[in-house]
């Protein structure tokens, strides 16, 4: 029999909150992150919206413990700060004194900062201090300065399948747990901001002018953001016998793809509707017996209609309330995923719902709409958390109440 | 399985097949004939090494007689680089107005994925992994995992291209070789750096017993100290037992010393050069030694190649001393092909 | 208007990298998308770009891009109607 997968453990930075605790805050006082940057050059600093993390890289380095530190890029260091809080959370003191393993997920590493000296880097007539980013880009740069830093050794990966990269490196913890390779997983992702990334999805014609309006007939596209979110996950019997405090239990996801599109989902959302189904059987529990829905809800006019569908099969005519956190953190990309398994978590703990926010007006194709409201005191037991991508990646995760 | 490489090891009677050689310290991929294995419309988008990758693994898949496998994991450490450095420069050259999305696209690290589950309409799980030396090897690990839960016809494999701009980039910190060498003459040049080079390669892995079996697989990361006793004696084997050590050996002064005092070794990569994903092309050797029984005689006329029978098979390899895989390739002589 | 249409489908051929059709493969009115040249969403995203690249107009919804898009006959009535006379 395999080992049920807690969590015990949770450390996040977003553009609402530097940990779970000012996360959590701003999710309940209906406050957004959506802005304009500060950090990245682009001729759309004024014009579209992200959800940035308001700190100059040097104030991300003392928060992450790394103050005068060089090499270090933003992508690491969000995740070095996420890092950091997951431990001291799970009562983990020293990482390196249990074999522990770090799945990460980046879609593009340390972008950030390579862009700003690419041309630089390319130019055999330009020396100096940059030269020291040079091997930031790709993904696994952040994955090992965090755990280098941290005293991770065990099992190290980085995944990187878009938008769903974090919900996917989740999973994989959970399976080497279940596997019996190992007792103890930080999973989650990191994500920066950077001019290649709003350039890429401006140039899909995908990102929204005005603040996101996921679910809207209106909907117009997705605002960026950035983040980092990470997950302690243990084994049961490693969490009973150090006495953790559980949070929640990951008890089923899954892992489809749509064999549809580059960039597009069915629209129907064939693979959506799998993967929240086979989420479902594997934690053996019934469609009726979920109390809330994180949708993958980017605002994009093709996700949302796809997820709609998907939802409307799966539940027919009792979708429970749903709702895209998105209007507050933006679409981390690799750490979204991450980020709403943390809400999932919190929404089990506080008795939450959160709002979805900006929605008008239902979906012309679609008979639902989303929970527009904070709702407070409902008991929340099984949560559904979705993350699609690129590629047709779809992944859900079922997040659970620990119930010993 | 399936490989691209440097040397003609996509078509027939590989084990007969010339040694390709390159005196520039990178290497290229022979490419095949892309038309036999996708429609010309949905080629035309595509950049070399997506090409590489998928041909790879419909290659492997038609060999396999496998149309939809069970699920499809890949591993890259770098992805499109030609895809991510044109993006990169049409954002600085059109001033971030007016691009074409392509580019961006298929720079994402699971195109290549997206593109096989697309072309032979799998929808099943899908992973990418992206981790240096570690790229492969996790995407290995993630198939034995969803073989031991019951899954079947696992695709995975790895693919990786080297451009010209990024031979320089990596050349500025130290990567590869300052002087030019002959790669057949590799091992003569223990200098600091190495060759650099790109391929891919495809595995079926099956929840049936094979000829060749993939019996044991472990990444060390950053070691203190050897780990191949502890590897070995998990699965109950002395060094006296491996009959052939295919070791990433690549003549960087720097990091060669983990291969020292292996046995029965047969380095390879003055075959394909140095990249992350190197350790795929080590696995597709290793089993097609201990299929033909046999070392492709052409390709190793430097070295004196260790004698058969091959029973067990060691790879040890590692990425510039920070990420060594361990695996073990067993024959099944149980088993009739 | 003729010269227009010409010069768009060499432009539609480069662009996309057609590369087994000509010109004269082309027909005015033949829909570029589904049927006729078997173009999807990705080339139509491409298509505006070189609507912005080559004539200085553009397309920002992409549902208007649709319309726009159907045939040459449609792009270059499009870009006629956008430039000064």
């Amino acid at each position: 029999m395999a080992e049920r997968v807690l969590i015990t453990g949770l450390g996040m930075v977003t553009a609402i909150g530097d940990n779970v605790a000012g996360n959590l805050k701003s999710l309940r006082m209906q406050q957004s992150g959506i802005g304009f940057t500060q950090h990245i050059d682009t001729i759309y600093k004024d014009s579209l919206p992200v959800a940035e993390v308001r700190h100059s890289t040097a104030t991300l380095q003392e928060m992450a413990g790394v103050a005068g530190k060089d090499g270090y890029t933003r992508t690491t260091l969000l995740g070095l700060i996420a890092m950091r809080e997951a431990l001291a959370d799970a009562g983990i003191a020293d990482a390196s004194e249990e074999p522990t393993g770090f799945i990460n997920a980046s879609t593009v590493g340390g972008m950030c900062d390579t862009e700003k000296v690419y041309f630089d880097v390319i130019n055999p007539e330009k020396e100096g201090n940059f030269l020291q980013y040079i091997d930031t880009l790709d993904c696994a740069d952040c994955t090992q300065r965090i755990a280098d830093t941290v005293g991770i050794s065990e099992y190290i990966a980085t995944i990187s399948t878009a938008c769903s990269s974090s919900a996917n490196a989740l999973m994989f913890g959970a399976r080497l747990i279940r596997a019996g390779l190992v007792r103890r997983v930080i999973c989650g992702g990191t994500e920066a901001l950077t001019r290649f990334t709003l350039n890429g999805f401006n140039s899909l014609k995908n990102i929204d002018k005005q603040h996101c309006r996921p679910f809207d007939q209106h909907r117009n596209g997705l605002n960026l953001g950035e983040g980092a979110a990470y997950l302690v996950l243990e084994s049961e019997s490693l969490a009973r016998q150090r006495h953790a405090t559980v949070k929640a239990e990951l008890k089923g996801y899954a892992n489809t793809n749509e064999a549809f599109h580059p960039t597009a989902p069915s629209p129907e959302g064939d693979g959506a509707f799998a993967a929240m189904q086979q989420a479902l059987a594997m934690g053996g529990v019934a469609p009726e017996d979920v109390q809330y829905v994180n949708v993958h809800g980017t605002a994009t006019l093709s996700n949302d209609l796809a997820e709609g569908h998907a939802l409307q099969r799966l539940f027919g005519n009792k979708v429970p309330p749903f709702s895209s956190t998105k209007p507050f953190t933006g679409h981390a990309l690799a750490a979204a995923g991450g980020i709403e398994a943390i809400y999932a978590v919190l929404a089990i703990q506080h008795a939450l719902i959160f709002p979805n926010l900006h929605f008008s007006e239902k979906m012309e194709e679609l008979y639902i709409t989303p929970e527009t409201q904070l709702k407070e005191g409902v008991p929340v037991s099984n949560v559904i958390s979705n993350s699609f991508g690129f590629g047709g990646n779809n992944a859900s995760l079922l997040i659970s109440k620990y119930e010993g | 399985m399936s490989a691209i490489s440097p040397q003609h090891s996509f078509g027939e009677n590989v084990f007969s097949q010339p040694l390709m050689t390159v005196s520039e310290n990178v290497f290229a991929c022979v490419e095949p004939d892309y038309r036999a294995y996708m429609p010309p419309n949905s080629i035309r988008r595509m950049t070399r090494i997506l090409k590489v990758g998928l041909t790879a693994a419909l290659q492997c898949m038609q060999d396999a007689g496998i149309t939809v496998p069970g699920a499809i994991v890949t591993g890259t450490g770098k992805g499109s680089l030609s895809d991510t450095e044109r993006f990169l420069k049409e954002i600085r050259e059109y001033k971030e107005t007016a691009l074409n999305a392509t580019p961006f696209i298929q720079s994402t690290y699971n195109a290549v994925n997206g593109l096989i589950a697309l072309q032979q309409k799998c929808t099943q799980y899908n992973n990418t992994f992206v981790h240096r030396g570690f790229s492969f090897e996790n995407a290995l690990l993630d198939a034995m995992l969803l073989i031991a839960e019951g899954n079947k016809d696992i695709l995975v494999g790895a693919f990786e291209e080297i451009t010209a701009e990024h031979f320089y980039i990596k050349s500025r910190i130290g990567f590869w070789k300052k002087e030019k060498i002959a790669s057949n003459e590799l091992y003569q040049h223990p200098t600091p750096g190495t060759i650099s080079g790109e391929g891919a390669a495809f595995f079926l892995l099956s929840d049936t017993p094979g000829e060749v079996q993939l019996s044991g697989l472990k990444m060390v990361y950053k070691p203190k100290e050897s780990y191949l006793q502890k590897f070995l004696a998990s699965h109950e084997l002395n060094l006296e037992d491996i009959d052939l050590v295919i070791s990433g050996r690549n003549g960087d002064s720097n990091f060669d010393h983990y291969y020292d005092g292996l046995p029965n070794e047969l380095p390879f990569k003055h075959l394909c050069g140095e990249y992350d994903t190197s350790g795929a092309f080590a696995l597709w050797l290793g089993a097609q030694i201990l299929k033909a029984q046999q070392v492709p005689a052409n390709w190793f006329p430097m070295l004196t190649v260790p004698a058969g029978p091959y029973k067990n098979i060691l790879i040890y390899n590692h990425f510039f001393g920070e990420q060594h895989v361990y695996m073990l390739l067993t024959l099944n002589t149980g088993y009739l092909k | 208007m003729e010269d227009l249409k010409q010069k768009l489908k060499v432009q539609i051929i480069e662009a996309l990298n057609l590369q087994d059709t000509k010109p004269e493969d082309i027909d005015d009115n033949a829909p570029l998308f589904g049927e006729g040249l078997g173009l999807d969403s990705i080339d139509s995203l491409e298509l505006m770009v070189l609507l912005e690249r080559h004539y200085h107009i553009k397309v920002e919804d992409p549902r208007e891009g649709r319309k726009i898009l159907q045939s040459v006959q449609s792009m270059a009535e499009f870009i006629q109607s956008k430039q000064p006379a």
